[in-house]
């Protein structure tokens, strides 16, 4: 289906076109613009995009076809083929540079300048061209022409220091974030050229490194150092440890708040003073309630139990049979009786959900958050429009395109036909 | 000065802590102008967290909250007041857009429903963002960005194999919410200056996170499978690892991207022996035998120093880079050639300090105006010059102790 035939809402960038040269470092961006409706083409080599080999793999398609992350983050998109590396390649796709708005890459510093694609030349084709690169480490600096790879890039935005394991080793997100971090930054940063370009009617360039992007996950402890904020980071966690309160109430260091129960884990910050001690002595409550509240516990006061440890009325090992007495009572539960329970009770916990709880969250389907398309019949499930509410501004997705599945469609209406494409094809210009 | 993409904007921000501070933070980057509604009584948990100047605690010192809110005005108000909710709503009035991460519920209590203010302001675009979003039977959940990782499902993908997760570091959800929430936004800024509509926006910072998941959505509806921890592995290539260096507490992060990377690191680490070892002549054989590779690698780099294992393999074009602390991130050449961080005078810091925009626009890029507000700076400003009180107004509010 085309999308003049879709009757259906055009979304809030509907008047707009983006050209997408990004591989998997950069494919999300053009994703999130096309969910806003703008027509997103996706411009693949000839042998296909690099994202086509990222997995994981679908075990219903054949290689080429079968890449998940392909599925997920080329969805909404038209899809072309076009070689850059030859000079009709490039002409061609010049042509579609002089009506687009937006140009997407997430090549290695300096490719695009050689094939004559940096911003300068673009702009010469279209005054109102709108250029992003998303690169590692961005385009400029003794690093930027850095080896990348997502673990790197992590380790570099200072995101992979706080994060230990139970032998104190840092350890990433197993499913890798780094360049969706750059990658989602860099479709706010299309737009904010967007709003200039309303009022100078120019087009410019937008430089996004992931580096600095994926830098935000850190909840600024890297800035620690730059204020004289000695020890803050990454303080050693020994329990009831005078120096390792942490009164924040957000529970950061997040590897003490999981909890085994029946079915899985249950996220729970056993939290003290002002910002959620209220929260604990709420469990507290329920525990006495249940009878399950040992009587040394009975008169603790989570909000003012931080003044109680620093003044050596309650010890390490007092604190440690309080988690205790909390691991044996959540135990009893299920992920979903507790999830149940915080939200009738006010307690601040959470069951720790794995993928399948998300697919089959009831929360998600009332809210219709997964969307199925098919790409050639085989269904492929999706995290669908990121904002609900009221507003016209999200399109349907559409399954991610199979190679060269537009070419027609797009070469056409620029005079050619299907001979003259079939001939490009040959020439291994399509 | 150079044209500023959102000059005239004009912004109600009464959102807190991060995923709803940091989206206001871009728009007054790039010349919106914010005003943030705070209470100095009911002090948000930003101005609670570090990091300090030199680690002392002062809410009016953050760094975390100076970072999520530089560029804005700061008003404070008591909402708990009817004087303090006629305050909003005439800002509600005045504002293209307002952002809020209340409870859901909260906004309608305080009389700015998205419904009655646009009555009274028919463009307004409003953005919520809230764990769970504001509809649906796990709306009312409360917390903060750590149930989000929870609920997004970023609690079960962070660990080694076999033992216990430890989830991500921090709020992860607060991190991921902003960015989708920003693009919706702009884009719902777009549609209205085209069209004059306004639009609700309901962010659930868990949906948000759950984006960052797509292809593990997909796996599991496509195969049943369901992502879980691998430690610092990657299927897709060996070594890809983090191993420790010579120093206390050092580290480096390693990966060959290929067979022929994999060949030069041997080379280095072990010359044409290890080049020349079957065990990892292949992706295949190197994850087949990975704890030995792994241990080759760490005996390797446990006596050299970070940087020179970076400088080294980098100059042969293999990805590394060491595991930066605060303290190497606030010198790493690359982020300073890049103006990463950013000065300006503070009343009370005497400088502070912040992170600078992640977008780099090359003809109008982010200008930092001023510091994040200290409790009430720009009281004033805002109901004198924004809201036009007269000051016999200004002054009764103030004496009446709304302001506060």
């Amino acid at each position: 289906m085309s999308r003049a035939a879709d009757t259906r809402a055009r979304g809030f960038l509907a008047p707009y076109r983006a050209l997408d040269l990004t591989d998997q470092r950069g494919l999300l961006a053009g994703r999130m613009l096309s969910q806003l409706g703008v027509d997103v083409i996706q411009v693949e080599p000839p042998g296909g995009s690099a994202a086509r080999r990222v997995g994981p793999f679908a075990e219903d398609a054949p290689p080429g076809a079968n890449s998940l992350y392909w599925s997920a983050y080329a969805a909404g998109k038209r899809g072309i083929t076009c070689n850059l590396e030859m000079p009709e390649g490039r002409a061609l796709f010049l042509r579609l540079v002089a009506r687009a708005d937006f140009i997407l890459d997430s090549a290695d510093v300096g490719v695009m300048r050689r094939h004559g694609l940096d911003h300068g030349n673009l702009s010469l084709i279209n005054a109102r061209i709108i250029t992003v690169s998303m690169t590692p480490f961005g385009e400029t600096g003794p690093k930027a022409h850095y080896a990348d790879s997502e673990l790197v890039v992590w380790a570099a935005a200072g995101a992979l220091y706080p994060a230990r394991d139970h032998r104190g080793v840092p350890c990433r997100i197993s499913v890798p974030q780094a360049y969706l971090h750059g990658a989602s930054d860099a479709a706010a940063g299309a737009l904010l050229a967007l709003f200039a370009r309303h009022r100078t009617g120019r087009g410019q360039h937008v430089d996004v490194s992931a580096q600095a992007s994926a830098a935000l996950t850190t909840l600024s402890t890297t800035l620690a150092a730059a204020v004289g904020h000695a020890n803050y980071q990454f303080p050693r966690e020994v329990p009831g440890k005078k120096s390792s309160l942490d009164l924040s109430g957000s529970g950061s260091r997040t590897r003490r708040s999981k909890w085994p129960v029946r079915d899985g884990l249950l996220e729970l910050h056993l939290g003290m003073g002002s910002a959620s001690g209220g929260s604990t002595n709420k469990l507290f409550a329920w525990m006495r309630a249940e009878g399950a509240l040992p009587d040394q516990f009975a008169d603790w006061d989570w909000v003012k139990l931080p003044a109680r440890v620093l003044a050596n009325e309650i010890s390490a090992e007092q604190l440690d049979a309080a988690r205790a007495a909390v691991g044996g009572f959540l135990a009893r539960f299920t992920k979903d009786e507790l999830g149940r329970a915080g939200l009738e009770k006010g307690i601040l916990m959470a069951p720790a959900m794995t993928v399948e709880d998300l697919v089959k969250s009831e929360h998600l389907k009332t809210r219709s958050f997964f969307e199925t398309v098919h790409e050639q019949g085989r269904p492929r499930t999706l995290p669908g429009r990121f904002a609900a509410g009221r507003n016209r501004g999200f399109v349907p997705l559409q399954p991610a395109p199979a190679l060269g599945a537009h070419n027609a469609e797009i070469y056409g209406p620029l005079g050619f036909s299907a001979e003259a494409l079939g001939a490009l094809r040959s020439r291994g210009i399509l | 000065m150079s044209v500023r993409p959102l000059a005239g904007l004009k912004v109600l921000d009464m959102a807190w802590v991060v995923a709803g501070p940091v989206i206001g933070r871009a728009l007054a980057d790039f010349g919106a102008t914010v005003v943030r509604v705070e209470s100095s009584r009911r002090v948000e948990t930003s101005r609670l967290m570090g990091p300090f100047p030199h680690g002392k605690s002062d809410v009016q010192q953050s760094v975390l909250f100076e970072n999520c809110n530089a560029g804005k005005l700061g008003l404070t108000l008591d909402l708990s007041t009817s004087e303090g909710k006629a305050i909003a709503r005439d800002l509600a009035a005045w504002a293209d857009v307002l952002i809020e991460s209340f409870m859901p519920g909260q906004m309608a209590r305080f009389g700015l429903a998205y419904e009655e203010l646009k009555e009274l302001n028919p463009g307004l675009v409003m953005l919520s963002s809230a764990l769970m979003g504001q509809t649906g039977p796990q709306a009312m959940m409360a917390g903060y960005g750590n149930l989000g990782a929870a609920m997004a499902g970023f609690q079960m993908i962070v660990g080694s194999p076999g033992e216990l997760p430890i989830g991500p570091f921090g709020p992860y959800t607060d991190y991921v919410g902003p960015r989708f929430a920003l693009v919706a936004l702009l884009a719902a800024l777009d549609h209205r200056a085209r069209t004059g509509e306004g639009a609700f926006l309901d962010v659930s910072q868990a949906e948000a996170g759950i984006e960052f998941l797509a292809p593990q959505i997909a796996d599991y509806c496509a195969t049943g499978r369901i992502a879980c921890c691998q430690g610092n592995r990657d299927p897709a290539f060996a070594p890809h690892g983090v191993f420790q260096t010579r120093g206390a507490d050092a580290w480096v992060a390693i990966v060959a991207r290929d067979d022929a990377e994999w060949l030069r690191l041997a080379q280095i680490m072990g010359g044409a022996t290890l080049a020349a070892d079957a065990r990892f002549a292949t992706l295949e054989r190197r994850k087949a035998n990975e704890d030995a590779l792994e241990r080759r690698v760490a005996d390797w780099t446990a006596t050299r120093d970070g940087e020179a294992i970076e400088a080294e393999l980098q100059a042969r074009g293999i990805a590394a880079h060491i595991v930066a602390a605060s303290e190497d991130f606030v010198r790493d050449p690359q982020l300073t050639a890049r103006g990463h961080f950013v000065r300006l005078p503070h009343p009370l810091m005497g400088e502070t300090v912040f992170e600078s925009a992640r977008y780099r626009l090359s003809d109008t890029p982010a200008v930092y105006e001023r510091s994040a507000p200290t409790f009430g700076r720009d009281n004033t400003y805002v109901l004198r010059e924004i809201l036009g009180y007269p000051v016999a107004r200004v002054a009764a509010l103030e004496a009446a102790g709304i302001l506060v």
